[in-house]
């Protein structure tokens, strides 16, 4: 990883902060997005974050573990769980830490 | 005599509601922002380059979803990319604000958008609901934002700090991934969103060995196409 790299992604992130946030204020009423562009956007970050989310728990270095000797994903599901029934972030990741722990620490 | 400050707030009264308002979400915003600091640093960004990108960019979910990106050099395009799409549900906060703000000059328009967060726009949008005459929702809405900041960059940066205490068999980097969940899960719960879920998840994972991570790419394209015809199918048979 290069300064030049690193430096490049920082500001790329930044800008992609700036645009989705900032572009329809700065535009003002005048531009109205499409229906069905807006309605499409709705899905967008769930279906994002579903993508690494997934990718992230079923793989641990590249190689496919969708079983239940995975603690990571079983971690995952039942931080879901946690969520769905608290609705409480810090009992999430808290939750979610936990079980990893202690899968791994019984496995 | 009715009382002044809740018929007629000032407007410093209103920044001041606006953060009080905020205040009751501090563990989530705060374990959120610590998890997103020590996972930067734990994906290989050292202490300063951390702290700019957290200062500057101020989007958890972008930059978690970034950072495997990040780790594995991939394009720069391609991390651009990624990042826009985390954050296109800040387009929709956008658009449901902004009818508000129309006669704010536009740099200023510009700014309460960029300080925009998840957690004060959900009770920005409660505020004018519930009180649509309210006088004052610009100052609210500043008030709450400024407080959200303020609490995610203190837990950022101190997450970032820590995690070069925090040995790497803690397996803490997986608490990045857990802050996603957490704001996954409620979403699937509506039927389409679900839907598009399960296809972008399964599509991540069958696409996990194409080139520049574009099997994510794929994944979340998918999925949306997928929420969205099943969210338009009854309407065109009706």
């Amino acid at each position: 990883m290069s300064e030049l790299y690193l430096w490049s992604v920082i500001l790329a992130i930044s800008f992609a902060t700036l645009l989705t946030r900032s572009l329809l204020h700065v535009l003002g009423e005048r531009v109205q997005l499409p229906a069905l562009v807006e309605a499409s956007l709705r899905f967008a970050p769930a279906c994002a974050m579903a993508a690494i989310v997934a990718s992230d728990l079923a793989y641990s270095h590249d190689v496919l573990e969708f079983n239940l000797a995975n603690a990571r994903l079983l971690a995952g599901l039942g931080a879901a769980l946690i969520q769905l029934t608290t609705r409480s972030m810090a009992a999430t990741i808290g939750g979610g830490m936990a079980l990893y722990w202690i899968l791994r620490w019984v496995s | 005599m009715s009382s002044p400050n809740s018929t007629h707030p000032t407007p410093a009264e209103a920044v001041r509601r606006g953060i009080r308002e905020l205040l009751p979400a501090t563990p989530g915003i705060f374990a959120w922002g610590l998890v997103t600091g020590v996972a930067m640093v734990k994906a290989g960004l050292d202490t300063g380059h951390a702290i700019v990108l957290s200062l500057l960019a101020y989007a958890g979910s972008a930059q978690l979803a970034a950072l495997p990106l990040i780790a594995a050099v991939a394009p720069v395009w391609l991390v651009f990319v990624t990042a826009v799409v985390v954050n296109l549900r800040f387009v929709v906060y956008s658009a449901a604000v902004r009818a508000g703000f129309a006669h704010l000059h536009w740099h200023r328009r510009m700014w309460l958008g960029y300080v925009v967060g998840d957690i004060m726009f959900v009770r920005f949008s409660a505020l004018r609901q519930n009180e649509p005459d309210y006088p004052h929702p610009v100052s609210y809405y500043l008030g709450g934002a400024v407080a959200n900041w303020i609490i995610w960059q203190i837990a950022s940066i101190l997450g970032i700090v820590a995690a070069a205490v925090i040995p790497d068999s803690w397996g803490l980097e997986l608490a990045g991934t857990l802050a996603l969940v957490a704001l996954l899960a409620p979403l699937c719960v509506r039927f389409p969103t679900f839907a598009g879920v399960a296809v972008a998840s399964i599509v991540a994972i069958l696409g996990h060995s194409l080139p520049l991570k574009l099997g994510l790419l794929l994944g979340m394209i998918s999925g949306m196409v997928v929420a969205l015809l099943l969210e338009r199918r009854p309407e065109a048979s009706r």
